[in-house]
């Protein structure tokens, strides 16, 4: 696994994502309130892009507007060339909250993904199996979500939006609710997988050095309204050493800009 | 076994002694009081004669269709006035109205028009099953959490598949809940009914016609038989619920 | 438009009783049975005129006040001891939860045999409906105060007035308010069933000499009734509970 990889991947043909003047405002106690404004994002195919910003800036709502939560916006979403309208297969998210449903078990949430898809139903087992394996689940497919610890739900929460093979895949904090040890496992386990299955990935964290260490870019934005400030390219190749010195650079670079000095 | 634990026999014990003892005063407190002998010798007599099976059946069998029948419809009702705002707003008004006059308080008006045969006492209890069905399924299908709908959505599962995959699971827990309060209500209204219209076998029929011949013994079989009868259902009932909720966590 | 979306809870209601005075006009059915609404209101009028239903509406209303008034404070007095007291919960607790799985109704025959049918039976009926559930909810809602809030009462040594008064009673009181209002609608369903079997006033005896006599409209004012002061007590008792939970999230 480690000779894989370097810069950007030339594998993936599909998952092109542009965002052209997105703007969105919400009312908040009758007064428009902007959370968007002017958003322009041009993301390639199998792209990994990171997006951090204060709480407040926005990114997630972005996030659910890119995935069709959301269609009061304006603005363009494009993927592919083509307007994203609602919810759609070719784009999967995995939100803060694994979102499983509790009364299924592991095995049955992730095949709910693959619920209206016309294939043959060994056909449907293989890919859920597979992804169970992917995320390294395996001995668990009967577990019950409350049986899962937060990070294995986590993982659960990763092969569902995966096994659909999505175009774009939509972090929203993925492993914000975990402890520090789960999330510093987990963020390997993230680029191991992204390596592997190389869509585009389009991940909203507020820890700069999660940011760093698997964005290829990492969008920075600010509040009020929700803007983008800076679009840094990180150019090493994965998988990333955690301490690279490079990173760091970048890492107090960002907190200072962030925290303002 | 130690000593401590049987504490909590003293006090019955106690109140059996004082009722036996106010039995053992006069003929006036043999009246109201029975001897517990005779109470025993009561429990054989109706149990020997299949009196007590018989009655004890008819006013089960009641409870368990009224009880069938108002979960059935009140799952249909209460889904109905969630999912469609349009028969909420012609269903709502309606059944809150209804539902405050006590239930017991129907039976004169059913009776009038119904006579006071085995279907009159069905409806009362389907009904006094019905309400906490329609409320239950109401609140826990309006209370099924947004993230579990969004994330349907992102699933792009079907509106039949929303309500058959993610809302009525999602809604199981509350709508079991429901079942055990229209079950105690069930079992309840359908020996009270009987006590208002005692044609037909129940066990609320036996014991009007108890009190009638001032059979005291016979009353206090029949009050611990419903009391028996009712917990060993609601037991059963939060078995079964929890058999079927496995999914949740156990505290 | 509130207003519009106010009205339109209204059409149900007032469809259904166009409906039930065009069927009554229309004579399908024998007029005893299906009686016009506006006889109905009549009927309601007539009696008021007459003072009767004054009379049996103060006759039950003063025996729900007593026996729940009885029962409740009992309840409330049993509840606490049964949550602080280990021995009181030794001696007692195995009777009062085999006890208070045996409904009130069921035990209307034993205690007319017992008190006879007098005021007697339906106070002793009301209260003995009141005491359980607000023993409970009494003793729920007095185990349930977080044992932390003591020892936050601890650090800053307050005295045990402050700790009853402004710890021990509002954590205590939601649960307790509650079991009250449970109690209190119970109450009064089964003060009208007992009122139907056996009375000479009240409500209940009302609607079953209504029924008696054939008398639909009277038993529809009854029930109405009936169903009006239940609505009242139940929603002036969640006025309370809510005032006493604002503090609580939703």
């Amino acid at each position: 696994m480690n000779a894989i990889a370097h810069a950007l991947p030339t594998t993936a043909t599909h998952g092109a994502l542009s965002i052209r003047g997105l703007s969105k405002s919400y009312a908040l106690k009758g007064k428009p309130m902007q959370v968007l404004k002017d958003i322009e994002l041009n993301i390639q195919p199998g792209e990994f892009v990171s997006i951090v910003g204060a709480s407040g800036c926005g990114k997630s709502t972005l996030l659910r507007l890119i995935v069709g939560l959301d269609q009061a916006y304006q603005g363009q979403i494009l993927l592919d060339q083509q307007p994203v309208h609602g919810p759609g297969l070719e784009r999967g998210i995995v939100f803060q909250d694994h979102r499983l449903f509790p009364w299924m078990t592991l095995q049955q949430n992730i095949a709910l993904a693959l619920k209206n898809h016309t294939m043959p139903a060994t056909h449907k087992d293989r890919l859920v199996a597979e992804h169970i394996a992917l995320v390294g689940l395996s001995g668990y497919e009967q577990a019950y979500p409350h049986q899962l610890s937060g990070g294995m739900a986590q993982r659960a929460a990763i092969a569902r939006a995966l096994v659909n093979k999505p175009k774009v895949l939509l972090l929203d904090e993925p492993l914000g609710a975990l402890d520090a040890l789960t999330r510093v496992r987990l963020q390997q386990e993230l680029q191991r997988i992204w390596v592997q299955e190389r869509c585009t990935v389009i991940m909203v964290t507020h820890d700069i050095e999660e940011a760093l260490y698997l964005g290829d870019r990492v969008i920075v934005m600010d509040a009020h309204p929700g803007r983008i400030r800076e679009d840094l390219r990180i150019d090493l190749p994965h998988p990333r050493e955690r301490d690279s010195t490079v990173l760091q650079a970048y890492k107090q670079r960002l907190l200072g800009e962030l925290v303002g000095h | 076994m130690n000593l401590k634990s049987l504490r909590g026999l003293v006090l019955p014990l106690l109140l059996l002694g004082a009722w036996e003892y106010a039995s053992r005063q006069d003929a006036a407190g043999a009246y109201a009081f029975v001897p517990l002998a005779q109470v025993g010798a009561a429990w054989v007599e109706v149990l020997g004669s299949g009196e007590l099976l018989v009655n004890l059946w008819a006013s089960l069998l009641r409870t368990c269709t009224g009880l069938a029948l108002g979960i059935v419809g009140g799952i249909g009702l209460g889904a109905l006035m969630a999912l469609s705002a349009p028969a909420n707003r012609l269903i709502a008004p309606l059944f809150h109205a209804l539902r405050q006059v006590p239930m017991l308080g129907w039976i004169p008006l059913i009776a009038l028009c119904f006579g006071n045969g085995e279907s009159a006492k069905l409806l009362i209890v389907s009904l006094a099953a019905l309400y906490p069905m329609v409320l239950n399924t109401f609140e826990s299908l309006r209370q099924v959490e947004g993230q579990h709908r969004e994330a349907a959505r992102v699933l792009m599962l079907s509106r039949a598949q929303q309500l058959r995959l993610i809302l009525l699971p999602a809604a199981l827990p509350g709508i079991a809940a429901g079942v055990l309060q229209a079950l105690a209500f069930a079992w309840v209204t359908s020996v009270g009914s009987e006590l208002f219209l005692s044609s037909g076998a129940g066990l609320g029929s036996l014991m009007m016609n108890a009190e009638a011949g001032a059979r005291m013994e016979i009353i206090v079989v029949c009050v611990l038989c419903i009391g028996l009868c009712g917990y060993l259902m609601s037991w059963l009932c939060t078995l079964l619920s929890r058999r079927l909720l496995r999914w949740r966590p156990t505290r | 438009m509130r207003l519009l979306s106010l009205l339109s809870w209204l059409i149900s209601p007032v469809a259904l009783l166009a409906l039930w005075a065009l069927l009554a006009n229309a004579g399908l059915f024998p007029a005893n049975l299906l009686i016009p609404p506006l006889e109905v209101w009549h009927s309601f009028t007539d009696l008021l005129a007459t003072g009767e239903l004054q009379e049996h509406l103060t006759g039950s209303l003063s025996r729900l006040a007593l026996g729940f008034v009885v029962g409740a404070l009992a309840g409330l007095a049993f509840g606490t001891a049964l949550a602080l007291s280990k021995t009181v919960e030794a001696y007692c607790a195995p009777l009062f939860h085999t006890l208070r799985q045996i409904p009130s109704i069921a035990l209307i025959p034993m205690f007319v045999l017992l008190f006879g049918v007098d005021e007697t039976f339906k106070i002793v009926i009301v209260a003995k409906t009141a005491f359980f559930p607000v023993a409970l909810a009494t003793c729920e809602g007095v185990r349930a105060i977080p044992r932390s809030h003591f020892e936050v009462a601890a650090v800053y040594r307050l005295r045990w007035t402050t700790l009853v008064g402004l710890i021990a009673l509002p954590a205590a009181v939601p649960a307790i308010v509650t079991g009250v209002r449970v109690a209190l609608t119970r109450a009064w369903v089964v003060l009208v069933a007992c009122e139907l079997l056996a009375a000479d006033s009240g409500m209940g005896q009302m609607i079953e000499m209504g029924r008696q006599m054939l008398r639909i409209d009277v038993v529809m004012v009854g029930v109405v009734i009936t169903g009006v002061i239940g609505f009242t007590l139940d929603f002036g008792l969640r006025r309370v509970e809510r005032r006493f939970t604002r503090w609580q999230s939703r």
